[in-house]
């Protein structure tokens, strides 16, 4: 067996049925091998760039390591956003690179990049493979690594010579990572039960963890109103009546006034984001923190706990959800609190009903909540629809809205909504998308096409990049750069040229017919909704400002303040 | 012409012993750079499989922050810091 069968043979140990790549020169050898595998489904995208970020939507979508392949040279530069974007995200992902022969290394061959030495700054570790028989550990290791504590992309390169060679050296198990010490929550607690307005505070380490079950439990027993992160949306499901959503930059007035009134913060699985946190300084200025991670770096990075556990979250909330259901917290005034600042300051911004009016971003994200079913995985770009999608659509699980949380990847929805459609074939997948972001992975209509993959597109279109013209007009007075995109393609055309039919609406009385055409439609269909080019999003915090400085809606600014106040 | 500005840096000393593997230097020195230090002085000994690297930081940022990602890698065994952290003047 070679190095590139070795390759295989290790994906079924480890149950890897898909994988996502692209061929080239110096990973010939593994796809040679691949000819002769039924086992593993390669997935060919169109560009290397989508299929690390298809890998990255899988794995968000299905809680399992995603796999991607590629070439040396630009194959690998290729990968290096959909890296990045798993890195930042804390995705478990395993890269496969070929690279120039052995003896070439070094030489400028064609083809020939450092990736070891350009890939650092982006994994969560690296191998360059020199010897056959050290392919067996190192392929066991990384597939460890990338999915053990907090997980990320681990990347292997493999010189082409030794995909060829024969390894006579047989797979060893690699050494799991030692179980965390029993945490204890003795102090924690203590400091739980003496808070008066205590607030939980999670993100997207809860679904990296498994720990979504543990984290629900413990929120019903606690009773804590609770605010999340981008990437903590759905955490708490969308019955939760103590959930104030999503906090921040474009969080509700309610979760970040909670968040600057509250006397305790209890954070779990969340890494105090600049964009969640707004101005430290003038974050949560009245409260002591417990901060629950996985990962040790974590604590005490930019605020410090006043007390801190680390370890398995599902370990440590359960040993909490005990305490709390044996001795509930007493903290009625403080919920009911907050459960009137959500009434008054939550995301709910007026629709306007009238049939022939324009769509709005918000008004057709409601729409579309109410329509689809509970379980419809939402893959978002990067721009206002994201955040209009994490505002107003009610997520039911983590692992139902995949977004590019930490690197901000424009480009990252359609192939995502590729990879979560592989990762459950069933499943409803909507890749929400803005004109800007939709551009940059174009060329995967073609793998939505290859393989007849129902994913849906909603383009909500607006003729510009929305989110940096807002910032402009906002804090910059209104000096519009190069955010202009109103020669873009006609998309509806665009899609049917891939042989993918499209819908064009434009009225409030065509969003529910067009979302229900689109979810009714047996196989890939595309929705463009023109949506008005002056649409903000709202509330916003000025970057670098306090989260309690934050911006409303002129025309609502003033009835907002008095109700929340 | 404005005088050059007297700051105080402070200055410290880890201890890191490592995988004798490729880039391990490398990768050491990215996240020195990235988390906000500057080498000053940098010692290092190949014994058998570990490399023992001493470093003389500058950085104004918590040291502790940068250790804890240090001994996140995975082929760091070990990050030790001499006590006693010293500050340097240096003109900015």
């Amino acid at each position: 067996m070679n190095g590139a069968q070795h390759i295989l043979e290790a994906f079924h140990r480890h149950n890897i049925s898909t994988v996502f790549g692209y061929p080239g020169g110096c990973i010939m050898p593994l796809y040679d091998a691949l000819v002769d595998d039924v086992g593993v489904e390669h997935v060919l995208c169109r560009h290397e760039q989508a299929c690390a970020l298809a890998a990255d939507g899988y794995a968000r979508a299905s809680g399992k390591l995603g796999v991607c392949i590629a070439t040396s040279g630009p194959g690998a530069t290729n990968l290096i956003t959909g890296v990045a974007n798993a890195h930042r995200d804390s995705i478990p992902m395993l890269v496969i690179t070929g690279q120039v022969p052995s003896g070439l290394i070094g030489t400028d061959a064609f083809q020939e990049t450092d990736v070891l030495g350009m890939a650092l700054g982006i994994v969560k570790h690296s191998y360059l493979v020199d010897d056959a028989d050290e392919l067996p550990a190192i392929l066991e290791e990384a597939m460890e690594l990338a999915e053990s504590g907090r997980p990320g992309p681990v990347w292997i390169d493999i010189p082409k010579d030794i995909l060829l060679t024969e390894v006579t050296r047989a797979a060893i198990p690699a050494k799991q990572a030692p179980a965390a010490a029993h945490a204890d929550i003795t102090e924690a607690l203590t400091m739980l039960r003496s808070a008066k307005k205590p607030l939980l505070y999670s993100g997207g380490g809860v679904s990296l963890a498994h720990a979504e079950t543990a984290f629900r439990e413990f929120a019903e027993a606690s009773c804590m109103p609770g605010v999340v992160t981008l990437k903590g949306i759905g955490n708490a499901g969308k019955h939760n009546p103590n959930d104030l959503g999503m906090l921040g930059m474009h969080g509700s007035r309610a979760a970040n006034k909670a968040v600057d009134e509250c006397d305790l913060l209890f954070v779990v699985g969340a890494r105090l984001d600049d964009r969640a946190t707004g101005k430290l300084d003038g974050f949560a200025p009245n409260a002591r923190m417990i901060h629950i991670d996985a990962d040790a770096a974590e604590i005490n990075k930019l605020r410090p706990a006043d007390t801190a556990l680390r370890g398995d979250l599902n370990a440590i909330l359960v040993s909490f959800t005990r305490a709390l259901k044996e001795n509930p917290l007493s903290i009625a005034d403080w919920q009911d609190q907050c459960r009137t600042w959500c009434t008054t300051g939550g995301f709910h911004t007026a629709d306007n009903e009238e049939a022939l009016a324009p769509i709005t971003g918000p008004a057709f994200i409601r729409q579309m909540s109410r329509i689809t079913p509970d379980d419809t995985v939402i893959a978002c770009d990067v721009g206002q629809h994201q955040m209009w999608v994490a505002q107003h659509y009610q997520f039911d699980h983590p692992r139902h809205h995949l977004t590019s949380g930490g690197l901000g990847t424009m480009g990252f929805g359609m192939p995502a909504a590729i990879g979560a459609q592989f990762a459950d074939r069933n499943s409803t997948v909507i890749n929400v998308t803005g004109d800007g972001s939709f551009m940059m992975n174009a060329q995967e209509l073609a793998t939505i096409r290859r393989y007849n993959l129902p994913v849906k597109l909603i383009v909500l279109d607006n003729q510009c990049l929305g989110m940096v013209r807002q910032q402009q007009e906002l804090f910059y007075n209104n000096r519009e750069s190069q955010i202009n995109l109103d020669d873009n393609p006609d998309f509806v055309a665009m899609a049917r040229a891939f042989d993918i039919p499209a819908l064009h609406i434009e009225r409030t009385d065509q969003i529910r017919r067009g979302i229900e055409t689109l979810l009714a439609y047996d196989g890939p269909m595309l929705l463009h909704v023109a949506i008005s080019r002056e649409e903000n999003v709202w509330p916003i915090v000025k970057p670098g400002g306090s989260n309690k400085d934050m911006i409303d809606e002129p025309r609502r600014n003033n009835a907002n303040k008095e109700q929340v106040a | 012409m404005s005088q050059p500005r007297e700051t105080s840096t402070p200055s410290y000393t880890l201890n890191c012993r490592m995988a004798h593997e490729a880039a391990a230097l490398e990768r050491l020195c990215q996240v020195v750079r990235i988390r906000g230090f500057r080498i000053s002085r940098m010692n290092m000994e190949s014994t058998g499989e570990h490399l023992d690297i001493a470093l003389t930081l500058e950085g104004s940022r918590p040291i502790a922050m940068l250790q804890s990602q240090l001994e996140k890698l995975h082929t760091v065994a070990s990050v030790d810091l001499e006590t006693g952290a010293r500050v340097q003047s240096c003109s900015a």
